[in-house]
């Protein structure tokens, strides 16, 4: 076997170093059980300062901009790329505390990501400090589907059943307008029920996030718009309050009545690692990013 | 509890949420993009994965459903499939508008003359 004594131009290292996640260096976490992308190596701690990266070496030919283009556009390859990414965040942020990294940043090496890293150490400390003891919540809250059916009752009109005769056709009009008034009555309790439920779980939270808008509930087949995508950063000793709240919430009339509330988590702090949060933003602080 | 709510049947609030279940346009929400702490040297262009997420979670809550009835929209969508099929739909968005444009123009011309035209109708013949 003859191997190349050093490529003569090494502009493109035949591995690239994959980051899933930073965390303090005197945290690096045990990683034994994390595999990362089916290509790469090891999963592994980096160490770059004070700070930690948990990275991968992975194939650059199938992780190149061309390659995760490709590979990206493809669901079902999207998926097995996204849930590699996110089984490693998750392990190593249940393990210690990390700022969870965008899918596919990629380095050339693992000097670069050092370098990289080394360049927003304060602004990692930062973003460590403030995900410390928390975890990320999901909460979406789904208007329920009409629950008119066709068939099913229809409560407007109590049990006088006339005749198609004289006043039909203004009494048909009177139905429908009824309808339309019930129907915005609905909404209109909706929405505010979802206000509701963000405003009694803010108050739980270090910080909250809305998140943009999914679409139609899977649990009621496909109908029922979703009024709350929203993400809540909570310190662990208050994931039980979240509870609670959730629980009051799903009892009462005003809003387990009105919508469907699902709640996800814990998660990674994926939505709060951008280093912004509200206090920054009402502060608006000098640009660090400066750099 | 006399009456059983809808909203109780599929929840149970914090539960342990095991991430290999957890839906996937829920993840992809939170790991692409999200303001750049930090860039990598290989960059994707983000925007694309992202309008593609918008699409995923707008069919992602009836994928289950789709399966089921044994439907893979994947495979028909044609801004997922291939780059080559993405550039024939941006193509196809440039014509389109460009048709846009001149038929409003032309419109724009006609505008003047279909009001006249309107009132010399409405004008009671004498």
């Amino acid at each position: 076997m003859t191997e190349l004594t050093e490529p003569a131009t090494s502009a493109e290292p035949s591995t690239a170093t994959y980051v899933f996640a930073v965390c303090r260096a005197t945290d690096a976490p045990a990683l034994a059980t994390a595999r990362g992308h089916g290509d790469g190596g090891e999963v592994r701690a980096l160490p770059a300062g004070t700070l930690a990266a948990v990275v991968q070496e992975v194939p650059t030919a199938a992780h190149d901009e061309e390659a995760l283009r490709r590979r990206l556009s493809e669901r079902t390859e999207l998926e097995r790329y996204a849930r590699a990414h996110h089984e490693v965040v998750a392990a190593v942020c249940e393990a210690v505390t990390a700022v969870p990294l965008p899918l596919a940043t990629l380095y050339r090496g693992e000097e670069r990501a050092r370098r990289a890293l080394a360049e927003r150490e304060a602004r990692f400390h930062r973003i460590l400090d403030r995900v410390e003891g928390c975890a990320e919540w999901g909460v979406k809250v789904w208007a329920l589907a009409r629950p008119s059916a066709p068939g099913g009752p229809e409560p407007a009109t109590g049990g006088d059943d006339e005749s198609p005769a004289g006043s039909s056709g203004r009494a048909y009009l009177e139905r429908l307008r009824g309808r339309q008034r019930a129907r915005e009555a609905r909404q209109h309790a909706a929405w505010t029920a979802a206000e509701r439920v963000d405003a009694a779980l803010r108050p739980l939270a270090v910080a909250s996030r809305r998140l943009r808008a999914q679409g139609q509930d899977p649990a009621q087949g496909g109908s029922g718009n979703q009024l709350l995508n929203a993400a809540y950063l909570v310190r662990r000793d208050g994931a039980a309050a979240l509870a609670t709240a959730l629980r009051a919430l799903n009892d009462a009339p005003d809003t387990g009545d009105q919508v469907r509330i699902e709640v996800t988590g814990p998660w990674a702090p994926y939505s709060f690692a951008d280093g912004t949060d509200a206090a920054d933003e009402t502060h608006t602080e000098a640009p660090d990013g400066a750099g | 509890m006399t009456q059983t709510r809808r909203t109780l049947e599929a929840y149970e609030p914090l539960e342990p949420y095991p991430p290999r279940t957890a839906n996937l346009a829920d993840i992809l929400e939170r790991i692409l993009d999200k303001g750049i702490v930090i860039a990598g040297d290989i960059k994707i262009d983000l925007l694309d994965i992202e309008l593609l997420t918008i699409r995923l979670r707008l069919f992602i809550s009836s994928v289950d459903t789709a399966r089921k009835a044994g439907v893979n929209w994947w495979e028909t969508e044609p801004a997922l499939s291939t780059r080559a099929n993405q550039d024939a739909l941006a193509d196809e968005n440039r014509r389109l508008r460009e048709r846009l444009d001149s038929l409003e123009t032309s419109r724009e011309c006609l505008a003047g003359d279909t009001p006249r035209a309107k009132r010399r109708k409405e004008r009671p013949t004498p």
